[in-house]
This record gives C-alpha cells, structure tokens and sequence, in this order.
C-alpha cells in the first residue's frame, strides 16, 4: 500500500505498522502512539486503520462473552457435596 | 513452575478487573459464613459463581465432560482454601485465576506443553493470518453478535483461545498470562494479536464457512 525508497524519512509500510500492533494495543490508550510515524500511517491508511477498528471492536465485543450462558449439570454440585462431606464430615454440611 | 504458590496470592484487583467482577449482593457474607465451616454458604457461593467458573472451563478445554470435571475441581480446591481468601482482589477474580491455573495444571498433566506454548499453537505459514489486508468489503463494526463471536471464538486453535478469553473476555493481564502460561508477555502479547486476527478472518467471512461443524457444547 505505501511505497518508498529512501530509508529514513520513508513513510512506513503496512508491515512495518502491523508488526507495531501487538505492542500498540497492550499499550492501551497511553502514549500508544507516541511514534509520529505510526500514527502518520494509521490516519494516511485505510486499511490499516480499517484493521485496528475491527480489532479494537472485536476487543470490545469480546466483553459480551463474560456473562455467562451455560450451567454445569446438577450432578457436578452433587459430587461437590459428595466430595465435601467425605473430605470434613460435619453437621452443617448434611444440610446442604 | 510456581503455580501452586501463585495460586492463592491476590494481586490488587485493577479498575478493570474490579469493573469486570462487582462485588454481588450477600456475597461477602456467604464467604465469612462458608470460612466457618457453613455448608449452606458455600452451596449459596456456588449458586453465584457456577456459571461463570462453567463456562470457564468449557471455553479452556472445549468439552462438557472435561468442563464439568474442572468446575468441580474448582470449587472442591475453593472449599479447601477459602480460608486464605483475604478479599484484597474481588472474589471472582480470586476464584477465576484459581480455576484457570486448576486447568492449567490439568492440561500440563494431559501432556500438553503450554511452556511452548509459541511452537505448538503457531499455525503453518500458509495457515498464519495474512500480513497485508486487501479487501474491506466488510466492515466488522457493529455486524458481530455475540453468537456469531462466541462461535468464532470457540473454533480459534486452542493457545489461541486460552489467551483470547483470558485477556479478552476474562481481564488478565499480560504480565499474569505470561505467568499462569509460562510464557512471555511479548509472547502473550503475539498470541493475542494473532487470536484477533484470526478471529477477523473468521467474522468476516460468511456465516457458514465458520469452521464446520462447531461443538455446540462448546459455545
Ligand atoms: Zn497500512
């Protein structure tokens, strides 16, 4: 997407941006883009600004997933209480 | 391998994490009752927080049966120690990370090598996910429900889906990660990236190719 030639003052291209990522988004919101260079890419490249919005969006999204949705089967409590009973035998438990 | 110490130590709970597990109603006083010995406190301690410690295990290792085994795992290690909870981090973050290294633990004794963790779950090169994006013809933004997303999830490659929900889904960070994998946080921090990724290429395509047939247990 982004071509150059000269070494130092060659915008960078879309690898040299995505392998920043990992980093980038560890970082968070603070000074995660404190290198002028990759912030120049992701506002000129639309692909790779189009790549961190989904990412961020699947990351967001990913918070839906901790309500959970699925319960154990009652016999997991069952063998809970089994296991329980044998490992500290008092009164209390034969309550449960 | 310190897990067993690591286990039952509290670090402070960050915003995020304590955002992510608010403390719940009659919670605190279930856990005083159930240090004491209170059999019905602890059936109330795990009322709350089966579900969660569950659906857990199922998205750790994929399989009901397996899933079941750990959460009672789970919650007979929380009966033996929840002595040593001090309630300096949110109680189900406690118990969360005790599950998690629980299943570690299990999957280490199963034979798989989380220590390298990085080879076994790296994907061939033709499989890794593509360096340069071409088409955006869809936008994910505001198109994946939590269906199509805890889908995708489940059928990400197993490393994969063990950083992915515990960062994620579940909050820990990647200085924990690295310690309950046994890996390091770069590494944490590339598995992550490459989950989402991957996770792209999979809500991206059109529904049915969404890796075959999904466990729906596993869901
Ligand atoms: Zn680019």
């Amino acid at each position: 997407m982004t071509s150059h030639n000269e070494k130092n003052d060659s915008p960078m291209t879309c690898a040299e941006f995505q392998e920043h990522l990992p980093e980038l988004f560890a970082a968070g919101s603070e000074g995660a883009m404190d290198d002028p260079k990759l912030l120049e890419h992701l506002k000129t490249c639309e692909n790779c600004s189009a790549l961190v919005r989904d990412l961020q969006y699947i990351a967001d999204q990913a918070r839906q997933l901790l309500e959970p949705t699925h319960d154990p089967s009652d016999n997991v409590w069952e063998k809970i209480k089994n296991s329980m009973a044998a490992e500290a035998p008092t009164p209390d438990l034969e309550k449960i | 391998m310190e897990i067993q110490g690591q286990q039952m130590t509290e670090p402070k709970a960050g915003p995020g994490l304590f955002k992510r597990n608010p403390p719940i109603a009659g919670e605190a006083e279930a856990i005083e009752r159930a240090k004491a010995g209170d059999g019905e406190a602890f059936s109330k301690l795990y009322a709350l927080h089966k579900r969660r410690v569950y659906t857990l295990c199922l998205r750790m290792l994929g399989n009901v049966s397996e899933a079941e085994d750990m959460t009672q795992e789970a919650f007979l290690h929380l009966f033996r120690k929840i002595g040593s909870f001090r309630g300096e981090s949110a109680f189900s973050t406690w118990l969360h990370r005790l599950t998690v290294n629980l299943v570690l633990m299990h999957l280490r004794k199963k034979g798989l090598q989380l220590v390298s963790l990085e080879e076994t779950i790296n994907p061939s090169e033709e499989d890794a996910p593509k360096r340069d994006f071409g088409s955006r013809d869809v936008q994910l933004s505001g198109s994946v429900d939590r269906v199509a997303l805890e889908r995708a999830v489940a059928s990400l490659p197993p490393g994969y889906r063990m950083v992915f929900v515990l960062h994620d889904v579940e909050g820990f960070e990647h200085n924990e990660i690295a310690t309950m994998l046994e890996c390091s946080t770069g590494n944490s921090k590339s598995q992550l990236h490459k989950a989402r990724l991957k996770l792209r290429e999979l809500l991206r395509q059109p529904e049915p190719m969404i890796s075959g047939e999904m466990k729906e247990t596993a869901l």
